[in-house]
Formats: structure tokens, C-alpha cells, sequence
């Protein structure tokens, strides 16, 4: 008791000094979680079924109102497009009124009123507002349909379909849709110019008729208007609105796949590919797992500090952007999580990618990341409380989506009490990693041949090929159109050989780790004994120095931004050249990062085993051997001849393995360098680089 | 007792309500520091936002870019927060933080829920007390402002002609005006470490200064605050600004400007206007808005609709501290000639110049102005960022923000067309073809 009061008095004299005491060497701590003061909007029901819901908010002399009608979705089959048809020759005019005369109107007052296949908006100046609300309502209750109107529209439909026809994006979006929920689906159907083809006026007539009706109309209006005056404006305007009961369809089931596979679409004209592995969910606001899902897909893949954009674009260079969504609905919704890479990199994309999911399912999340993920979203939830109508469409969710009416309120609260188990259950159950499809849209000559090579888990990925109508089609021959003819079809990407090579030198995690290196060779030309020394760092510093005995032979240091060569006495700055080149390498391990101009051109022997041919650019290829994923050999053209650099017996210093015996081979002559000591993140300082 | 506080307080919130007002309470610190707190409950989130006044005007002449690339510089990190850190913290309390720089004037903000207001105060206390500015920060902004300039500007089709950058060069002789915001890399890479800091001492004082506070917050909680992390600032010598002034535009001048990321021409015609806070600026946003304004508008119904010689047409209402630039522009319909759009926009002009608009016209602007404004201010940010800037333009005014509506509706239609007549003059106007390519030469000369 005595604790409890003693607390309670602090916290008076917390709260009221004015000459508040700060230090500023810390970081202050936030204050209490905000309270989340939601109001709660008024509502009201017409005898038609119309169910109002009122917000009101003073602050500006304005209104807005926004008509909904839940309807529960239903297939348009051969005729897709009749409800974006619908939406279209809305808000041409009315019975009374004619189209120009019709937007002048909302014009001059300074209005916005736009309809769309499930309902309507009107915004005004309060003063104005109950005129455009009237102009709205009239043009949804009683709408002009002429067959001119109809006949331009659809034109117009068509000439849009057509014009994405060629867009990457535009194929990817519907063929993921179609794939996830299935093509009878109304969430995986899309219109075609056939389709549209298909609707007549009639239809779009029949639709009005069926499904724009009171039952399941939610109208929400917010703003600078009082209860009583919606109330009077609604049954002016309202009332007359037949109630309907709209055809009853049952929807197709939407089935995961039976097992993770490609599916794969060409696209003649993509530069890249757009990949995004999908499965249907079912994940409703209501769901006792709801807030932790959420939370598993922003950290895997949220924003900019999601793991798919930290790997795949910060440590992979890939792609400009990587991220996953996770969406809820009352019927079915979706996980998926997308990038666009190069072609060159599809198939390590694809694997990157299924690791993360792999990652974030096999092992927990840290608390840090909880943290950071928890905060992220509160952010963005509070800051969102700003927009006057996030009441209207909270309330109308709580409706529509029978959520309790404190489902908002708490919604921190929830957000909040998400742990760490729950993230991993929730990442398991929405992210199927064994009922996955990777759906991509690309070039396919260029990356369909390395896709067929791809194994995940130690098993085959099979690819089935589909068209932009996500029709199943057999396996195209696109040998006949490769386009390059120095490539020979070897089944795999200089990215997935580079991956193999960082996987078997120690795995990504370890080279990662390796921020120096320090390495110390000798060799022999005839009797005589010459070192080399090599130190460098991952911020791009070097240093080599070969000695004969004791005697200075070159010396070469770069300092991540200028260098200098030191043969004998003499010392000189690096040509430009020089210095391009050195600037160019930007890590200890340069495979980490795939570069643009990597090409597999085939396989060949060496010594005795044999190995991918990676042409890295005009002047650098080297060999990864096939067994073993490590590099064999590196080949430099110079203008005086080829240099070869056969590197042998690995051996693992820190968790990475380093040859042990590089031989250079330049002309007549070869050194074999043994090395007498490697160490990583030893025996290396700045000032080595002056 | 708390009932009744709470009634009151619910019927004074709905009086300020229909008086349209932002509410706001201002005041000095000892430092010269200017604070300006509005107050709203509504939602949990606060924004705090500091304007300097210095922009890219104040630079020195062979330094262009600097005040920009010096905004970067200031999210490196300070004494207490590592570099770095910045955006991290930020993040990791929910909000996000960003900074912006003009011809006049550098402004920093962040957003955040409401509990962490105390943090959102340090930091920017400790951005003007304690920033780490050193050549490790100068070289790496140089390659993120570099970058910046490559997407905003010389990879973005219209990005010369977007920011001004052909349009300051050629109306402004004397004024730093005549330079753009993002400015040359070279200048910028020129500058000495020493350069940075002085910039810093002489502009970045509490003095020249205005801290803004807005959204749920408690005022008293607030004031006790500020005073904690900003009071100990120490005030700067008095802010020097620039005072030059341009002789009228020696014109006609006649101009071709070239953008390698565009396919289609723009015919641009641009004039000086007088500075924000000038009264005829409220007289020129309704001409904008006449003339180009939505598919109402004149321009558009005349070039678009009417004779099809246009795709679009456009318009670029930029006031500065000291001018104004407006510019007006079409874009042609397959082969028109440029000039024939010259044509055509100056019988618009002409228009406006001979004709009164009429009584219907005059009042759909003003319903349309209301509607902008009813519209704006709808966030914290905005809000705070509009008082800073009405604080800044407006010689300490900050309650003009709330006299707009009032000013649009003193203005007379005989005002428009006076306004036409004074400011849109062939003889001091830029006659621009912006076209495509990367033409070997840009030229200059009288309009003939």
C-alpha cells in the first residue's frame, strides 16, 4: 500500500514541473502508449435496408460521403468487365439532367462525385454539399444508359487492355491473381478483350438491376454536417431506393498447390523478371492469429527494414525492391512476396526468396526485430488516425466484418502482445513453403533454362508454363530463339554458380563476417625465396608486397580512395586506370555481388575436374568446379598475354576456407605460392594503407 | 468538475471549428528561438518541425547547391546520436523524418505517435546544438545528393524544366535566384570542411529560427520541454539576407532548352512575379487556376478541347521570399508548331487582359479556392510546415494562415484583370522551346 502511494505521488511530481530537468547524453524514453480515443459514429437504418453511419467532424467546413455495397462477389465468366463497363457510364448524366450539364454542375461547386462498381462518393463545402450529395444520388438512382455512352466506353475499355497488353506489370498482376485463386474465381478472373467483347448493354443493365440495391448498402458519411441533417438528406434522396435481393452465387474453393512449383509465363519484351511466390490464405481480422501474421510479414518482407529487402537489394544487389503482403478478406486472401530482378539473377532471386520464407518459418525471429516490427506498425497505425475518415472506415469494417466494436481500440494493445512463438506459428501456417507457387513473368529464352535446373530443399523445383491467359501450355522449345550463341545451355546462372561458391567456402553468414584479410605466401624462383604479402579489407583497402629476401621488390597500396606504387626507391600515384580498377573492387569476396556482364559460357576441365566457365568481363574469367562449387582458377587477359591463377588446397581459417596454394602462371614463367599464415580480421590497421 | 471542464471544452473545440481556424499559441525564447505550438487531440500524433531561414539564396556565388547539400550534411549524426542512427531511431519509435530545402528557406521535421514528442525535441535540439560535421559526412552525401540530382533532375523527363532549372537562369540577372536549389556538383565538391561549419555558425542559430509543435500534445508538457533542450542554444549574430533586386526582365527573351528524357516539346512562356508575400500573389493563384485549372479551365478548353492542338497544357506557379516565376506551358498535338501554341495562349491572355471574367466564373474560382483550402492543412505535418512557412515569408504573420479565404474574397474581378495587364508583359517575358535531344548548343537571343 505504502509502495502504491509513494508511486502515485512521484508520478504527480513528474507531471507538473515546468522547469523540466532533461539529460540530453540519453535518448529520452517514450511516454505512455497513447490512448486511442475513437469515436463512435452515429448510425441509422432505412426501411430499405440502407444502414448509415455518421461521423461528425467540425474542424472544416466540409463533407464527404461514400456509398458501399458489400455484396458478396460473384464470378463475371465470359463476360469480365461488365462491372468496370457498369462503373464507366456512371456519372454520365441522369434521366433529367445531360452529361456537360451534369460535371459543370459539380464543377462550379467545386465538388468531386465518382461512382464505382460497388458504390459511389460525393465530397463538397458544407454549403454546398447537400447539392452535390443530391446530384450523386440521382445519378446512381437513376442513371442514363444510352448506347452511345455504352458503345464509347467500351472502346475505350478495350483500347486500355490493349495498351497493357505489353506491360510486364500489368501480365504479372493478373496471371498472379489467376494462379492463386484460380480463373473461375472472381478474385482470380480478368477481362480480356474477348470478354469485353462479350458485354452488351444489357448486361450492364441486368448488373444495376441485381446487385445496386439497398440490402447491402452501407452509406458513411463524415464531416461538417450534424446527424439530423444526414438524416433528412438520406430520406430525401434515399428512400425511393428499391430493395433487391441480389442472385445468390457460390464461389469456387481455392485450393493452395499440391506442392511448391514454378509457374512460369514468357514475356518476349521483359528485361526483367518478376517473381512472386503466392499461396491463398484464409485470414480474417477476426482471426486469433491476425495481428501475429502481420507482424511475421513485416519482418519478413515490410517496407525497407523487412529481410527481403535487406537481403535481396541492400546484401544482394538483385533489385531495387523486395517486399511480402499478407492480406485479410471474408472469403479468401492472399500471401505473397514479390521482387523484380534481372534476368541474370531470376534463378538466385527465386532461391532467395524461399529462403527467407524457409528462415523466418525454421527459426524464431529475435526480440529486437519483434521490437523494431511492433513499433513500425503501431507508427503507422496511429499516424494513419489522422485522416478524418479512418473512424468512418473502422466503423464500417467492424460492421461489415462482425469485429467487436472494441476492435480498434485495442487494436495496440494486440499489436503489442504479439510474442515471439506466435510469429513463427503465424509465418508456419500463411507462408507455405511445401504449397508455394512461384509465379514469374519474364524473358523466357534468357532465364526459363536455368529455371528448369533449380532445386530448393534438395528437391527439384518443377516448371509448368502458362501463357498471359494462364491457360496451361507444354514446355516451348526456346532453344530455337536464344538469343545468344557464346552461351552455351549449361543450365545454370553465374549468380547460382557465384551462390554455390560463397555456400561452399563457408556460407554467406561466415564470408560476411570476414572484414580483413591478412595473408602471407612464399614461393620460389629457382633457389630464391620471394613472399608476398597481402592485407586487405572490406571497405576496399589494400596492400601487396612482394620482397626477395629482404629486398623491397613492389609494394602496392590503395586506400579505398587514391594508391600508390613503390617499385625500389621510387613511388608513384596510380594511373587513372589503375585507379578505376582498384576503385571497381568492391569486396573481400567479389562474388557476393553478381554482376551485370557475368555469363556461364560452358564448362571445361581443370586439372582433372570439371568446372563452369564464368566470363565476368572482357578481361576476367574464372572456373567454379561443378563437384565442389569452389573457384579453380582465374584467367586474366593483359595486354602483353593471359595470366593464369590456379588456386588449391582450401583449408578453413574462421569459418572460411582460403586457398592455401595459389600458382600464377604469366607467360614461360610459374611461381607456386604456398601460404605460411592467413588470418581474418587480424594483423590488419589503417594505417597499413598510408 | 470534470464533466463540466469537458463540456466546455467540447463546445469551445466546436466554436474554433466553424471559425475555420488553426489554432496555434507563439512565443520567444530567450535564444531568439521562435516556437509556435497548435494543439489537436484528435489523434495521437505529433509533428515537430524546424525552418531555418537560409536557402539556396544565401549561398555564395560560386557555391551553388551548398545549402541543400548542407540539409544532408545534417542528418549525420550530432554529439549524443551516432552516425548513422538518424533514421533508426526514428523508425524504431514509429514515425519517420525527413528535411527539405528552397530557394529561402531549410526545413527538418518528423512525425511520430504522441509519446514521443520529448524525443522528436532532443533530437532537433541536438541538431542545432551539436551536429558532427566532418569529411567523412561530406563525402558520403556527395554520392547520395549526386544520385539525387540524377533522378529529380537529369533523369526525369521534364526535371529542367520541373524545378526551374531553364527558367531562373533566364529571368533572373543579378538575384541567387538565378541558380537552382540542387545547384552543380562541382561548387559543392569545391567546398572546404571549414565552409560547412562557418555555414553552420552563421545560419543555423536559434535566431533564425522557427521551431514548430503540432498535434496531441500538452502545451504546458510541451513549453517545459522545449525550454529544457533549446534554451541552452546559444544565439547567433544577427542573420545577414540578400537584398538584390533585379531591373525588369530586358526582354522579350527567346530561348531553346534541350532534355534528352522527353519526346514531346513543351512551348513554355514565363514571367517574374512579385514575392510570396506580396497581396497580388493570391491575385495570381486564381489566374493560374484560370487558366489551367482542371478540363474547365480556359487554357484547356481552348488548346486541349477546342482547337486540338494540345495534349496538355501546364502551369507553374513558384513563389520565392524576394519573386515570383510564372510560367505557363502546352505541349503540342502530333506536328503543331510550337509557335502556333504561342499563339493560341496569347489569345488567352489576352482574354484575361481586355475581358472581365464573368460573374459565374468568378464564383466558381471562389468556390474552388475554398475548396483548396477546406482541403489542405488536413495533417499535423502540413499544418506545421504551413505555420513555419507563414512565419518565415510573412515577417513573423503567422496568423495570416488564418486570413486566405478572406483575401481571395476581397479580390475583384476588375483586380484579375489588372494583374494580367501589370505582370504578364510580352516585353518582359521568356519565350522557351523545350525540346528534346541534348542539343550540341543552347541559345539566347531577342525574340524577333
Amino acid at each position: 500500500m505504502k509502495i502504491k502511494f509513494i508511486s502515485i505521488l512521484v508520478l504527480c511530481l513528474l507531471t507538473m514541473p515546468l522547469q523540466a530537468q532533461v539529460d540530453r547524453s540519453k535518448m529520452p524514453m517514450p511516454g505512455e502508449a497513447p490512448q486511442i480515443h475513437l469515436g463512435v459514429p452515429a448510425t441509422f437504418k432505412l426501411d430499405n435496408g440502407l444502414k448509415v453511419l455518421v461521423v461528425e467532424n467540425h474542424e472544416r467546413s466540409k463533407v464527404m460521403a461514400k456509398l458501399i455495397i458489400d455484396n458478396k462477389p460473384y464470378p463475371e465468366g465470359y463476360k469480365a468487365g461488365t462491372k468496370a463497363l457498369y462503373a464507366w457510364v456512371m456519372g454520365t448524366g441522369t434521366q433529367k439532367i445531360d452529361k456537360d450539364a451534369f460535371n459543370e454542375r459539380i464543377d462550379f461547386l467545386g465538388g468531386q462525385v465518382n461512382y464505382n462498381a460497388e458504390g459511389a462518393y460525393a465530397s463538397a463545402l458544407t454549403k454546398y454539399f447537400p447539392e452535390v450529395f443530391g446530384l450523386m444520388a440521382k445519378g446512381l438512382l437513376h442513371p442514363k444508359f444510352t448506347q452511345t455512352e455504352f458503345y464509347d466506353q467500351k472502346k475505350r475499355l478495350i483500347r486500355n487492355i490493349k495498351a497493357t497488353q505489353t506491360s510486364a506489370k500489368a501480365v504479372a498482376e493478373h496471371i498472379q491473381a489467376a494462379l492463386t485463386y484460380g480463373k473461375h474465381h472472381p478474385y482470380g478472373e480478368f477481362k480480356t478483350v474477348e470478354t469485353v467483347k462479350n458485354v452488351h448493354l444489357a448486361d450492364v443493365k441486368s448488373y444495376y438491376n441485381n446487385f445496386i440495391t439497398p440490402k447491402n448498402a452501407y452509406l458513411v458519411v463524415v464531416g461538417d454536417i450534424t446527424l439530423l441533417e444526414v438524416k433528412n438528406l438520406v430520406k430525401k434522396y434515399f428512400s425511393e431506393w428499391i430493395k433487391t435481393v441480389p442472385p445468390i452465387v457460390s464461389l469456387p474453393q481455392v485450393h493452395s498447390a499440391q506442392y511448391t512449383q514454378i509457374n512460369f509465363v514468357n514475356m518476349p519484351n521483359a528485361v526483367q523478371s518478376i517473381i512472386a511466390v503466392v499461396n491463398p490464405i484464409h485470414l480474417q481480422k477476426t482471426s486469433s492469429d491476425y495481428f501475429a501474421a502481420l507482424i511475421a510479414n513485416q519482418i519478413l518482407g515490410g517496407g525497407t527494414s523487412g529481410r527481403l529487402f535487406t537481403k535481396l537489394r541492400e546484401d544482394k544487389g538483385y533489385t531495387y525492391s523486395a517486399h511480402s503482403s499478407i492480406t485479410d478478406d471474408k472469403y479468401v486472401s492472399r500471401f505473397k512476396a514479390t521482387t523484380s530482378v534481372r534476368n541474370a539473377v531470376t534463378d538466385s532471386a527465386v532461391i532467395a526468396l524461399l529462403n527467407e520464407i524457409k528462415h523466418i518459418r525454421n527459426k524464431k525471429v529475435t526480440t529486437q526485430e519483434l521490437q523494431l516490427a511492433k513499433a513500425k506498425y503501431a507508427g503507422t497505425f496511429v499516424r494513419g488516425l489522422e485522416s478524418p475518415s479512418a473512424v468512418a472506415d473502422f466503423a464500417l469494417n467492424i460492421e461489415t466484418e462482425n469485429l467487436p466494436p472494441d476492435f480498434y481500440r485495442n487494436y495496440l494493445k494486440h499489436i503489442d502482445a504479439v510474442t515471439v512463438a506466435e510469429v513463427q506459428q503465424a509465418a508456419q501456417k500463411y507462408f507455405k513453403l511445401n504449397h508455394a507457387r512461384i509465379v514469374i513473368v519474364g524473358n523466357g529464352p534468357a532465364v526459363a533454362p536455368y529455371l528448369e535446373q533449380l532445386t530448393f530443399n534438395g528437391k527439384k523445383l518443377p516448371v509448368k508454363y502458362f501463357n498471359t491467359k494462364g491457360e496451361r501450355i507444354e514446355k516451348p522449345a526456346y532453344a530455337e530463339v536464344e538469343i545468344t550463341s557464346d552461351t552455351t545451355n549449361v543450365g545454370i546462372s553465374a549468380g547460382l554458380v557465384y551462390h554455390k561458391y560463397i555456400g561452399a567456402i563457408g556460407g554467406e553468414e561466415a564470408v560476411q563476417n570476414v572484414s580483413s584479410i591478412y595473408a602471407k605466401y612464399t614461393g620460389y624462383i629457382g633457389p630464391r625465396a620471394i613472399t608476398l604479402l597481402v592485407k586487405q579489407t572490406k571497405d576496399n583497402k589494400s596492400l601487396k608486397k612482394i620482397e626477395f629476401g629482404d629486398i623491397l621488390i613492389q609494394k602496392i597500396v590503395f586506400d579505398g580512395e587514391n594508391g600508390h606504387v613503390k617499385i625500389g626507391e621510387t613511388k608513384r600515384a596510380f594511373t587513372s586506370d589503375e585507379l578505376e580498377a582498384a576503385k571497381q573492387q568492391t569486396d573481400l569476396f567479389p562474388e557476393l555481388e553478381v554482376p551485370e556482364t557475368a555469363k556461364v559460357a560452358g564448362t571445361e576441365m581443370i586439372n582433372g575436374q570439371k568446372a563452369y566457365v564464368v566470363i565476368v568481363s572482357k578481361k576476367k574469367t574464372n572456373y567454379y568446379s561443378v563437384d565442389s562449387g569452389l573457384k579453380l582458377r582465374t584467367l586474366i587477359q593483359t595486354p602483353k598475354g593471359a595470366k593464369v591463377i590456379n588456386y588449391t588446397k582450401y583449408k578453413t581459417v574462421n569459418g572460411v576456407k582460403f586457398p592455401f596454394e595459389v600458382s600464377k602462371a604469366f607467360g614461360t614463367q610459374s611461381i607456386v605460392f604456398k601460404a605460411q599464415e592467413i588470418l581474418v580480421n587480424q594483423n590488419v590497421s589503417t594505417a597499413d594503407f598510408k | 468538475m470534470t464533466k463540466i471542464g469537458l463540456c466546455i471544452g467540447a463546445f469551445l473545440l466546436a466554436f474554433a471549428g466553424f471559425a475555420q481556424e488553426i489554432n496555434f499559441t507563439e512565443y520567444n525564447l530567450n535564444n531568439g528561438l521562435h516556437v509556435i505550438l497548435h494543439q489537436d487531440n484528435d489523434a495521437p500524433v505529433v509533428a515537430v518541425g524546424v525552418m531555418y531561414h537560409v536557402g539556396a539564396k544565401d549561398e555564395a556565388p560560386d557555391r551553388s547547391g551548398f545549402a541543400h547539400f548542407f540539409e544532408h550534411l545534417l542528418f549525420g549524426g550530432t554529439k549524443y546520436i551516432d552516425k548513422g542512427d538518424w533514421y533508426k531511431i526514428i523508425s524504431s519509435h514509429g514515425g519517420f523524418s525527413n528535411a527539405n530545402t528552397t530557394q529561402d528557406r531549410t526545413y527538418y521535421y518528423e512525425v511520430l505517435p504522441a509519446n514521443n514528442l520529448k524525443l522528436a525535441l532532443w533530437m532537433e535540439s541536438e541538431r542545432m546544438l551539436h551536429p558532427v560535421i566532418d569529411q567523412g559526412g561530406v563525402n558520403t552525401q556527395a554520392k547520395v545528393v549526386k544520385e539525387e540530382k540524377r533522378m529529380r533532375i537529369d533523369n526525369a523527363p521534364y526535371g529542367r524544366l520541373r524545378y526551374g532549372e531553364v527558367i531562373n537562369t533566364y529571368l533572373f540577372k543579378n538575384h541567387p535566384y538565378k541558380s537552382t536549389v540542387i545547384g552543380t556538383m562541382e561548387d559543392v565538391e569545391a567546398a572546404k570542411l571549414s565552409e560547412f561549419k562557418a555555414f553552420f555558425d552563421k545560419y543555423y542559430v536559434p535566431n533564425n529560427a522557427v521551431l514548430v509543435v503540432a498535434g496531441d500534445i500538452d502545451k504546458q508538457q510541451a513549453k517545459a520541454w522545449i525550454e529544457a533542450y533549446f534554451s541552452e542554444i546559444p544565439s547567433g549574430d544577427t542573420v545577414p539576407r540578400v537584398q538584390v533586386s533585379e531591373p525588369p526582365v530586358n526582354g522579350p527573351i527567346k530561348a531553346t532548352e534541350y532534355d534528352p528524357n522527353i519526346r514531346i516539346p513543351v512551348k513554355v512562356l514565363a514571367y517574374r512575379t512579385p514575392g510570396r508575400s506580396a497581396h497580388d500573389t493570391y491575385v495570381l493563384n486564381m489566374i493560374s487556376t484560370l487558366l489551367t485549372d482542371g478540363k474547365s479551365s480556359w487554357m484547356h478548353q481552348a488548346l486541349v478541347d477546342k482547337q486540338e492542338i494540345a495534349l496538355a497544357v501546364l502551369d507553374l506557379y513558384r513563389t520565392y521570399e524576394d519573386y515570383g516565376i510564372y510560367v505557363i506551358g502546352a505541349l503540342p498535338m502530333n506536328n503543331v508548331p510550337l509557335d502556333s501554341l504561342t499563339k493560341a495562349m496569347d489569345a488567352q491572355i489576352h482574354r484575361l487582359k481586355t475581358e472581365l471574367i464573368s460573374e459565374q466564373e468568378y464564383q466558381k474560382l471562389l468556390n474552388t479556392m475554398e475548396n483548396r483550402l477546406a482541403n489542405s492543412y488536413i495533417t499535423q505535418k502540413n499544418i506545421a510546415n504551413a505555420l513555419a512557412a507563414f512565419y518565415i515569408y510573412y515577417d513573423g504573420q503567422t496568423g495570416l494562415i488564418n486570413k486566405q479565404l478572406e483575401a481571395y474574397k476581397k479580390i475583384t474581378r476588375q483586380e484579375i484583370k489588372e494583374a494580367a495587364n501589370k505582370y504578364f508583359t510580352k516585353n518582359e517575358r521568356l519565350n522557351l522551346n523545350y525540346l528534346p535531344g541534348s542539343g550540341a548548343k543552347n541559345t539566347k537571343n531577342k525574340e524577333s
